[in-house]
């Protein structure tokens, strides 16, 4: 389960996450919408600290996170609970492929290397890749660098799983695998949160929508309902002709 | 008839300069070595603005900057023996330590390790600095500890990218250790000096001298592409 109380952001004077209050049960897909600038990218980045919340508490997996007092360790501990996957990729570029999912679990996990190597090759297996493990991310179309994100991700074995906007960044005709892999990741029960303006992805991957706008939640419901009768004007505004649809 | 050269006495001093040539590359090596673990310190310590370390680092790096390395050659020379000396008779500190005992290449070594370090770091953090921020990230976000993302991820990124600087700085430092011979080193140019005086045939042994320093930065210059192009072979994209 995670559980955020209270979370706010600030940069310099700029609120931007305005107090987020969100329970998100385990197994739960969880989309993230809402416009440019809203405070998405920094909601997820606040639940792992990439961007430390200026106050309020992040609750992972029963571990209880307090930004006003968060230490190191507390901090390492979340973002061992947590795996992110970046729009950008983010992939290790020193790092073959196999090295990309296996190094954390040596370095992180202290595990042995064929250990590793092994659980890093199903891993890669799962996301279809298995025959690319000695290639560099440089030789790889953006799709398969971005399922080896979603491997490198998965292979922590998080609690939850952070998606920003995992394909925003890819050609069109590259989206389709990677919304495959991730609906097959959804599939086994992962708890997820999934920013994404892929609109019809979210509706039909998703337990939960969740709409953002200018650092709060304006609204939250099911896909179902958020899709079909959207209860404030402003979702309904930005979800336009794929409401009904 | 008076010779321009004497070319026997040039091609015979080959074999005793070249025998000084491990002298030449191990203060030249060492140093680099040194230098580099003093450039990352120094790079890191600009990087994460660490107080107080970082006004010195500035002060270290404008002084190098700002003076002549012959100068600071004699700096280390004369000034780690006194300092070893008052330490001792202060404070009772490194008693096992000899000073008349120390060998000059000790001094050139230090010197070169404290020169080249400074002119190091300022390519070492900007190598760093040109490591993409997502490559932090997503170290961070599997839960590597700074230590761990540096040596895995950022150094062997950064370093690639800073192998023309560093080759280039490695092959003057090569040539500049033709300074050492006046703490009394005797590298290959030391060694030029002494066969030189003996035979009263200083422009044969200085050209015998040259050769070999043009070789040597040849061979290195050869080296660095290669090692240049194995460190970017992650680099390659699809053909
Ligand atoms: N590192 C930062 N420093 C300063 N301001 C930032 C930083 N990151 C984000 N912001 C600001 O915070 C606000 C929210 O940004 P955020 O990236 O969370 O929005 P978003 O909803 O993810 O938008 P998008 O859909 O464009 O990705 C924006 O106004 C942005 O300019
Ligand atoms: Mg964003």
């Amino acid at each position: 389960m995670i559980k955020l109380e209270k979370l706010h952001k600030y940069y310099d004077r700029q609120h931007v996450l305005k107090g987020i209050d969100l329970t998100v049960e385990k197994g739960e897909v969880v989309a993230v919408l809402g416009p440019s600038g809203s405070g998405k990218s920094t909601l997820l980045r606040c639940i792992n600290f990439l961007e430390e919340p200026t106050s309020g508490i992040v609750e992972i997996g029963g571990k209880r996170v307090d930004a006003a007092t968060a230490k190191k360790k507390e901090i390492f501990a979340l973002r061992t609970a947590t795996g992110m996957v970046f729009q950008q990729y983010n992939l290790f570029k020193n790092l073959t492929v196999l090295q990309n999912v296996s190094v954390g679990l040596t370095s992180v996990k202290r595990m042995k290397k064929d250990a590793a190597d092994k659980k890093g090759i199903e891993m890669l297996e799962q996301v279809g890749l298995s025959s690319k493990l000695s290639h560099y991310p440089a030789q790889l179309s953006g799709g398969q660098q971005q399922r080896v994100g979603i491997a490198r991700a998965l292979a922590l074995d998080p609690e939850v799983l952070l998606f920003d906007e995992p394909t925003s960044s890819l050609d069109p005709e590259l989206v389709d695998e990677v919304l495959a892999t991730i609906r097959r990741v959804a599939d086994t029960g992962k708890t997820m949160f999934i920013v994404t303006h892929e609109l019809s992805f979210a509706r039909e991957i998703s337990d939960r929508v969740i709409f953002m706008e200018d650092g709060v939640i304006i609204e939250q419901g099911t896909a179902e309902q958020i899709f079909t009768k959207p209860a404030v004007e402003r979702t309904r505004q930005f979800l336009g002709k794929a409401v009904q649809g | 008839m008076e010779n321009l050269l004497d070319l026997n006495f040039l091609i015979e001093s080959f074999p005793a300069i070249i025998s000084r040539l491990p002298v030449t590359i191990g203060i030249a090596v060492g140093s680099l070595l040194l230098s580099l673990v003093i450039g990352v310190a120094a790079a890191l310590i600009k990087i994460y603005k660490v107080p107080v370390l970082r006004v010195i680092t500035s002060i270290y790096i404008s002084f190098i900057r700002g003076t002549p390395l012959l100068v600071q050659i004699y700096l280390v020379f004369y000034g780690i023996p006194k300092i070893i000396y008052f330490l001792q008779s202060e404070y009772g500190w490194l008693q096992s330590a000899d000073v008349n005992s120390i060998a000059p290449e000790f001094y050139a070594l230090m010197a070169f390790s404290i020169n080249l370090g400074a002119y190091l770091s300022e390519t070492i953090r900007s190598a760093i600095e040109s490591v993409d921020r997502g490559q932090f990230e997503a170290a961070k976000a599997i839960g590597m500890t700074p230590v761990q993302m540096m040596l895995k991820i950022v150094f062997p990124q950064a370093l690639t990218v800073a192998i023309p600087n560093l080759g280039n700085m490695f092959i003057s430092t090569i040539k500049d250790t033709s300074l050492v011979f006046i703490i009394g080193v005797i590298d290959i140019m030391g060694q030029a000096k002494i066969l030189g005086s003996r035979g009263l045939a200083f422009f044969e042994v200085y050209i015998a001298v040259s050769i070999v320093y043009w070789i040597l930065c040849i061979a290195v210059e050869r080296l660095l592409v290669k090692i240049e192009k194995r460190a970017r072979r992650y680099e390659r994209g699809i053909a």
